[in-house]
Formats: structure tokens, sequence, C-alpha cells
């Protein structure tokens, strides 16, 4: 068992895979000796060559849609978006191209495509954003941001063999600061389940990717107080494992809905309205919401942790809601 | 990136000709003729409102077909609206559609790969239809789908709206072909609409950087919906792009058909050497509005429209045939009688054809799998309940 961080945990499951399977190939900007912005596919150029890890021109429609002409001849490209923000330029090949093509005449689309995301670096509006809500909101999408190493490993192979396109966020924020000891062998973690991160009696959290480790720490906090909160990392935003949100809401009564994303029409309001339509006879108190202002990202990072959703301000809404 | 071992030899159905191969012309005349039959029956019956819309393929045929005969099994097309001739020739093995207007030795080994021509004739109408028996079964629309099937030789992918994002995808089809080492080559169609959306520009750079073994027709017919040439590019022709990108460009008469087989067999040549893309514009004239009684085609100057009418690919490449003693008048009558008739008993069979099960409106968006799976678990699938 060696020590992994969220960034070893993706680079080993690209590496996994494409020993697995040789129709899968890595398709993006400065992905080949350079290893991507963030080193994420360092040393598989070096391995599998330029044909398996192809550079791009600085184009991101124009990669999507070559990505699904691949896959509708067999082979299963790995797409990395040097950020997430960067994919609107590639939103109408997801949206309409790729998306629709299963329902529209059963062609599976194998494709994943992976998004560096969410702030905390200071990096301003154009490097920061949380975008899963817009690809959440189309059919034929699944969309996965993991939490922890052991699931950024576990959910990209799986996301891999997977017939269906997923968008696979990936927080710049827990690339090198969450480490876990991984056994060797092939680590899978089912795509459409969630997991309770902790267990508790009197408060839901529902959230995923950097706000879980918020969220932990906020309920470590609120247990000092008497308050026992369970935490649900949902892992898969859609298709969405209602069947762990609905258990967990109907026994602790409350639920606090966390992410990063900004407010409006986020991932949240979705959640809030599917627990409110299936949850009604058991909920105590209001469904609310933690998530950025409805702004762009600033630049300045104390501007920006003014705005971002962390533990403080996680903390003081659990109080509020546990007095209900 | 350097193509990797890409050393068969191509197998067009002919040598770059100075006057193409009979054989070919045999073939082309029927597809050709098969295409406008199939557009002539549309067209009567978006007139009298019973089918709700028809994007005309009249004016495209010599292009079309000119350009996909010099294809062969496992190459790709992808089309968009006014490429029936080019889906035509992917999938159809005419020796057993027209037995009557064949000779022995015009079959070939793809022709024998794919299955029965009517049966491929009759999904297509049923598609156009939006009946059960279509493509997707009346989920999308007339040429909005695919058909990839290698064992019969047929890799075909069909639009979406967004008519410049298919060019990214043949794009990627080329690309496989490259990874995988083989010597197949993608033949992608647009009109010169599309050429100014930034799909166009992404995949030609790209075809460029990594010498795509891609063909990209523009079928250029000087409208796209009303907007003219003159108020889409700035260009000369749209071939000078191709310098630009670093792959070949050529432009020419998109109604005679030696002239669009020969470039398109140059292009297939340098596609299947590894020599890259390129970017072939046929020009042709507007002979249809966008759709079918959408008031377009009146926008034309009738002067300029009448211009236009004259130069029927069709009347062309018959009078070419005759010229050449290749036919004489009585044969092209038959080879039109008798693709009329496979076109009605098609159209026939199809509108006899049932609606599509209901339940097709809530089949799975996933292909089987966890996700799949996943999805059909959810509560609140469909709302309201």
């Amino acid at each position: 068992m060696a020590e992994t961080t969220y960034i070893d945990a993706i680079r080993r499951a690209l590496g996994e895979e494409m020993d697995r399977d040789e129709a899968v190939f890595l398709m993006g900007q400065d992905i080949a000796a350079f290893g991507g912005a963030f080193r994420a596919c360092k040393g598989l150029f070096e391995k599998h060559g330029r044909m398996r890890v192809i550079n791009t021109p600085l184009m991101e429609s124009g990669t999507v849609g070559a990505a699904l002409g691949a896959a509708l001849v067999g082979k299963r490209p790995v797409l990395e978006m040097q950020f997430a923000d960067f994919v609107s330029c590639g939103f109408n090949q997801i949206v309409n191209n790729v998306a629709k093509t299963y329902y529209r005449w059963e062609a599976p689309v194998p494709m994943v495509i992976r998004l560096p995301f969410g702030g905390g670096a200071g990096a301003g509006p154009f490097h920061s954003q949380s975008p899963e809500a817009w690809f959440a909101h189309t059919p034929g999408l699944c969309v996965v941001a993991p939490s922890t190493p052991r699931d950024a490993l576990g959910m990209l192979k799986a996301a891999i063999r997977d017939p269906n396109p997923v968008i696979y966020l990936e927080h710049r924020f827990l690339y090198r600061r969450e480490k876990e000891d991984l056994p060797e062998g092939d680590l899978l973690t089912p795509l459409g389940r969630a997991h309770v991160a902790r267990e508790g009696k009197h408060v839901t959290i529902l959230t995923w990717s950097w706000t879980l480790h918020e969220s932990l720490a906020a309920a470590e906090e609120l247990a000092k107080e008497g308050v026992s909160v369970e935490v649900v990392d949902l892992r898969t935003l859609s298709p969405l494992d209602e069947d762990t949100i609905f258990t967990s809401v109907r026994k602790t009564s409350k639920v606090l809905i966390v992410h990063e994303a900004t407010i409006t029409a986020g991932f949240g309001a979705e959640l809030a309205a599917r627990v409110a339509d299936q949850c009604f006879e058991w909920l105590d108190g209001p469904v609310r919401r933690v998530a950025y202002a409805d702004r762009p990202s600033p630049y300045n990072k104390k501007l920006e942790q003014s705005l971002l959703p962390g533990r403080e301000r996680i903390t003081a809404a659990l109080r509020k809601l546990a007095r209900y | 990136m350097a193509a990797s071992k890409r050393s068969k030899p191509p197998q067009p159905l002919t040598p770059a000709p100075a006057g193409t191969d009979p054989r070919v012309l045999r073939r082309a005349h029927f597809l050709m003729r098969l295409s406008r039959a199939w557009d002539s029956r549309f067209e009567a019956m978006a007139r009298v409102g019973r089918i709700g819309r028809w994007y005309s393929a009249v004016g495209n045929e010599c292009t079309t077909v000119g350009t996909s005969l010099a294809l062969g099994a496992n190459d790709a097309i992808s089309t968009v609206h006014r490429d029936l001739g080019a889906v035509l020739t992917h999938y159809l093995d005419p020796t057993r559609l027209a037995p009557a207007l064949f000779e022995d030795g015009d079959q070939t080994e793809w022709d024998a790969l794919r299955p029965p021509p009517q049966s491929l004739l009759d999904q297509l109408a049923s598609q156009v239809f939006g009946r059960r028996g279509g493509f997707t079964r009346g989920v999308d629309r007339s040429f909005h789908y695919g058909l990839v099937k290698p064992e019969w030789g047929i890799r075909h992918v069909g639009m979406i709206s967004h008519l410049g994002s298919m060019i990214p995808v043949a794009a990627g089809l080329a690309l496989a072909n490259l990874q995988d080492g083989n010597d197949r080559v993608v033949l992608g169609f647009t009109g010169e609409g599309a050429t100014s959306q930034g799909d166009f520009h992404e995949a030609l750079n790209m075809a460029g950087v990594m010498k795509l073994p891609l063909i990209l027709v523009v079928e250029n017919n000087r409208y796209a919906f009303s907007t003219p040439l003159s108020e889409q590019y700035a260009c000369d022709k749209l071939s000078d792009r191709a310098p630009g990108y670093g792959i070949a460009g050529e432009t020419v008469d998109g109604l005679d058909f030696d002239a669009v087989h020969a470039a398109m067999n140059r292009a297939v040549q340098r596609a299947r050497t590894g020599e890259g893309a390129t970017l072939l514009e046929c020009m042709l004239p507007r002979m249809r509005g966008h759709a079918e009684g959408d008031g377009s085609y009146e926008l034309i100057p009738p002067a300029e429209r009448e211009e236009y009418l004259k130069q029927d690919p069709l009347v062309r490449f018959e009078a070419m045939l005759v010229d050449r003693a290749l036919a004489d008048v009585e044969r092209v009558k038959e080879v039109t009688e008798i693709a009329r008739g496979i076109i009605e008993d098609a159209v026939e069979r199809a509108m006899a054809t049932e609606e599509p099960l209901i339940d097709e409106a809530t089949r799975p968006v996933f292909a089987p799998g966890e996700v799949a799976t996943a999805f059909a678990r959810q509560s609140t699938e469909v709302t309201g309940g």
C-alpha cells in the first residue's frame, strides 16, 4: 500500500485502463510530453505513444466532435479539458451531438470528458467554475464528481468502461491535498451510487467533491455540540441515487444541501425539489442550501474566500437547521 | 503526426480517368436517377402536405454520387441534408436492386457484402416518414441518424441540425483509421453555409496537423437558406482556404461527372497514402429552396433562378452518355423508369407501415450498463407522477 494523491489516482486509472483496453486513448491540450496542465497524464505519452496520447491544437468543440467520430467506430476516447471553464467552447458538441446520439439512433458513445474544476486557488472568473448543472440538465450524460482518491480512481475506471458519455468533474483543490492508502488491484467504484461518508441522526448533508470535506469538518464541529450529522457524498449527480438520499433524509428529517457552484438553478435546486416531492411527510425543517453566491469567482483570494461555501458557513447553517 | 503504415494500394472502381470507366458511369446513372426519383416523389408529397418538410437534393446528384462512388467498403461517409445520392451509393448494391440494368461483372466484392438493397431502401423510406420501420423508429427526422455496420462495409454517420458540427465528427472517423493504421478514408459533406462555423476551422486545422485521411466536400449551391455567397464569405473560392490549413484544395464544377470523380479519386489517393486531407469544393446550381415551400427560392432573382434550372446535372450527364455512345435515348428512358418504379414501390410500402410505438418516446438515453441501470432506478424520471 502506498499513499496516493487524488491526481495520482486519476493518472493510475488512465494508465490501468489504457493497459487493459487498446481502444482507450487520450486527447487534450498539452497532455503528451508535458503531461497536461496539472500533469494528470504524465508518463502516459512515453508509454503509449502519439496515437493514444494525442496533443490537440487549442480547440474544445473540434476535440469533442472528433472523439465522437472515433467512439462511433469502436474507440474509447478520454478527453481532458485544460480547465473545466473551457468546456463551454465544446458545449454544443457535448449537449447536442454526444448526449443525444444513443437516444436518436442507438449508437453507444463511450467517452469520458475530464473537467478539472473548482475554486480556492484565487484563479479568477475563468479558472474556477463548477459547471455540473449545465450537464446534469442534459439527458444522455452521466455526471460524476468523486471526492476521494479511492473514488477518483474507481469512478474514472468505471466511466471509461461504461458505454456512455461521462462528464468527470475532478476538483483541482483536491489534486494534491487529498491522500489515501490504496491497495493494488482493479479498484472500481460503481457509477450511480452515493456513499454515506459519515453516519448521523439529526441532519443530513447532501454534497459532493470539495464541499464534502468541508461538510465533514462542519459535522465534526456540530458533534461537539451534540448534533449528529449524516453526510452523503453523492459521487454521481446524474443519474441520481435517490434510494440513498431519501433513506438518509427519512432518517434525519432535516436536509442541508451544499455545493460549490452558484446557487440559482444549481444542482441543489434539483435535489431540493426531489426531496420535497418524495420526503415531504418526513421533513421537520426547511430544505436549506449553502452554495456560491450568484457571482463570477473573483481573483483576489480574500474576495474569493468570502464567497466559497466553506466549513464556517456550513457550520452556521447546520446550527440553525438543528434548532427546528 | 506521421501516418503509420498505409501501404495497401487504393482500390477505386477505376483509375483516375480522362473519361470515366463505363462501369462507373452505368452505376452512377442509375444511382443519380434513383436519387432524383426519390426527390420527385417527396417534393410532390411536400407540396400537398403529406410530409411536413422536405430538403431536396435536386442539383446535387452528380456531386454526391460522383464523389462517393470513389470509396470502398468501410470507407466512411458523413452526410447532411442533400446527400441522398451518397447515402444510396454507400448502402445499395444496384446490381441486385435493378438487375436488368447491369451486366455480369458489374457486382463488386463490396456489393456482395451488403444486405438486400430493397430492405435498406424500405428502412430509409420509413425513416423519412418517421415510421416504426425507420432507422430511428420515429425518434429523429430524415437523415438524422447513422448506420455503422462494418460487416456490410457500411460506415455512415448522419447529421444533427447544427451543420458544421458534423465536420469534426468526420475528422474523428478519420482519426480512428490513422490510429488503426489502415488505409480507409472518410468522405464528409457540408454546405458552403457551414464553412462559416468554427467547427469547420477546428476540424480542418486538426486534419492538417494530423494529416487525417479526410475528404471534405463542400456542396456550394450558392445560398444558405436565403443567404447568398456574398454575405457568407469574402474569399474567391472556398478551396482557397485549404493552403491555410496545410491541406490540398480544389474547386470543381459539381455538374461535371468526370471532373468530380477524378478530383475525388485524387483526394482518395492522397488520403490512402498518408498525404492527408483535401477540401473539395463542388460548385452547384441552386435548383431548389432551402426546404420545399418555405419561400426561400422565390427570394432569388428570377433570371438567376432560370439559369440554375437550366443546369440540371442529370440532363448534362445523360447527354454525355449519349455523346459517348454509352447509352441511347431508350436506355436513358429505361433507367429513369426503373428508378422511378423502385422508389414508388418503396414509398408505397413505407406509407403502409405503422406509426412508432408510443414507448419509443421514453426509450433509454443510455446504452445498457451501470449508468443505464441507475437511470432506470430514478423515481422521477417521468415527471408529474
